[in-house]
């Protein structure tokens, strides 16, 4: 009795443990991720406190923001952190991505962020940032790729209105 | 029973030879045309996903094909995956497409209007891109020109990280300086107006003085270099006396500013523009 009372519970942890992995998933592709952000390296101009603060909150929103697009295939998700390029390229994706079936999930898990180039008048910055990030790719609902990986990306933000945007983001091996 | 495992042991290891082999390259670049070798029988479908494209091919596999993607199809740098489906069975593999060579830039020149003889004031940024608007890493040679007129200076930077940059200082003449950057054959031009800076040897005079009032004027007003203050120009004259304190903006118009005053008979008038304070006159007594 004892015995079947511990197998009834093994197999419920079992299933609430498997079936409660794709739900943390589908939290945390949805969710702003962590960015840590090294200034130091900046030149020609050194990267103030309020700069990096705001860096950090928007590069996050931007990420934020691309996986929920690129999850549910709606481009205007993109509008409020990408510009120019960047917002163009990702737009074309998503527009291919819809016309085939197709959806991407990103699964991501940080970024370790360095600033490489900072304009002299303020309004550019690069980045050079080694995203730990799983990607599935999904035929309707099946997926039929699934890799997790350490990505380099560089980006390029741009101040608008009253936040940062993003005009160049582009992995490099 | 030991039979029938065999047998399903047999069909499996059938099936898995049966499945579809995917061969693409390491890496590639931009433009150039890219062949996937795949092995494996019956009907298929593959899909490329890009950065920022998704191409789709439905194959119909006869045991080793070669599948070419064209250069023209192969538009977008960055890491991509190739997905098969084949036999009900999927394969997939990352690959990378490199930039192409270097080819266009994206120049910005900041401020766009700035007065002359400040060092370091104009600065030039260029971000380096290929003919697919990818952005390019490698270095590459960015020639900055700044120029007014027939005089000028320029300076080759190599491109870090995909961006070159110069800082300047704005030229001793006034006038719309031509703010070049270029990349091989490309060439984007910006204007940077380069214009007069604070007066310098701010003087006034008295034109006409009658019962009515009196009439004050400048010479005509130049900044330390010689060029002439805008027209539109503020300046300020002040008439002090026993009534108390008139103030008179007047805009600069063909490089001078004038000014009617009332009437005094003892009065200190004060000439100023921005932060310049020009000379003083006593009226209606000694100076």
């Amino acid at each position: 009795m004892k015995l079947a009372r511990v197998f009834v519970f093994a197999v419920a942890a079992a299933l609430l443990g498997f079936g409660g992995i794709p739900f943390l998933h589908y939290i945390r592709a949805d969710s702003k991720p962590a960015v840590q952000l090294d200034a130091e390296k900046a030149a020609p101009r050194e990267v103030d406190d309020a700069v990096q603060q705001a860096i950090r909150r928007d590069y996050a929103a931007a990420w934020q923001a691309l996986a929920s697009a690129i999850n549910s295939n709606d481009p205007g998700a993109l509008n409020e952190n990408f510009v120019g390029l960047a917002l163009d390229k990702f737009t074309q994706r998503i527009r291919d991505q819809r016309a085939f079936g197709l959806k991407t999930r990103l699964l991501d898990r940080g970024h370790k962020v360095e600033a490489v180039f900072y304009s002299v008048d303020g309004s550019a910055i690069e980045l050079k940032d080694t995203a730990s990030i799983e990607t599935q790719i999904l035929e309707g609902d099946t997926v039929i790729h699934s890799d997790r990986a350490e990505i380099v990306y560089y980006t390029v933000m741009t101040g608008a209105e009253d936040h940062w945007k993003v005009r160049v983001l582009e992995s490099a091996p | 029973m030991r039979k029938f495992m065999l047998f399903a042991y047999m069909v499996v290891l059938l099936s898995v030879a049966r499945a579809s082999d995917l061969r693409l390259p390491e890496s590639t670049a931009a433009g150039q045309a890219m062949t996937i070798a795949i092995s494996g029988t019956g009907d298929g479908v593959l899909y490329l996903l890009g950065p920022s494209q998704v191409i789709k091919r439905e194959l119909r596999l006869d045991r080793e094909n070669q599948l070419v993607i064209k250069g023209e199809e192969l538009r977008c740098a960055g890491r991509w995956i190739a997905v098969l489906r084949s036999g009900g069975t999927w394969q997939s593999q990352v690959f990378w497409v490199a930039p192409a060579r270097p080819e266009n830039l994206n120049f910005l020149a900041r401020p766009s209007r700035v007065p002359v003889d400040r060092r370091g004031v104009i600065s030039g940024m260029a971000f380096v891109f290929d003919s697919y608007q990818n952005f390019v890493l490698q270095p590459a040679p960015v020639k900055f020109t700044l120029s007014v007129g027939d005089t000028g200076a320029s300076q080759t930077v190599t491109s870090r990280n995909g961006v070159a940059w110069v800082s300047s200082s704005s030229a001793r003449k006034a006038g719309a300086a031509q703010f070049v950057a270029s990349l091989g054959e490309t060439a984007v031009r910006r204007v940077v107006q380069q214009v007069a800076s604070d007066p310098c040897n701010l003087r006034m005079h008295v034109v006409q003085q009658n019962k009515r009032g009196v009439v004050v004027e400048t010479d005509p007003i130049r900044d330390c270099t010689g060029n002439p203050v805008p027209d539109g120009t503020i300046v300020t004259f002040t008439q002090t006396d026993s009534a108390g304190r008139s103030t008179v903006d007047a805009r600069i118009r063909k490089g001078i500013a004038r000014a009617e005053l009332p009437a005094a008979d003892n009065a200190h008038v004060t000439v100023a523009a921005g932060v310049v304070l020009g000379n003083e006159l006593q009226l209606g007594g000694r100076r």
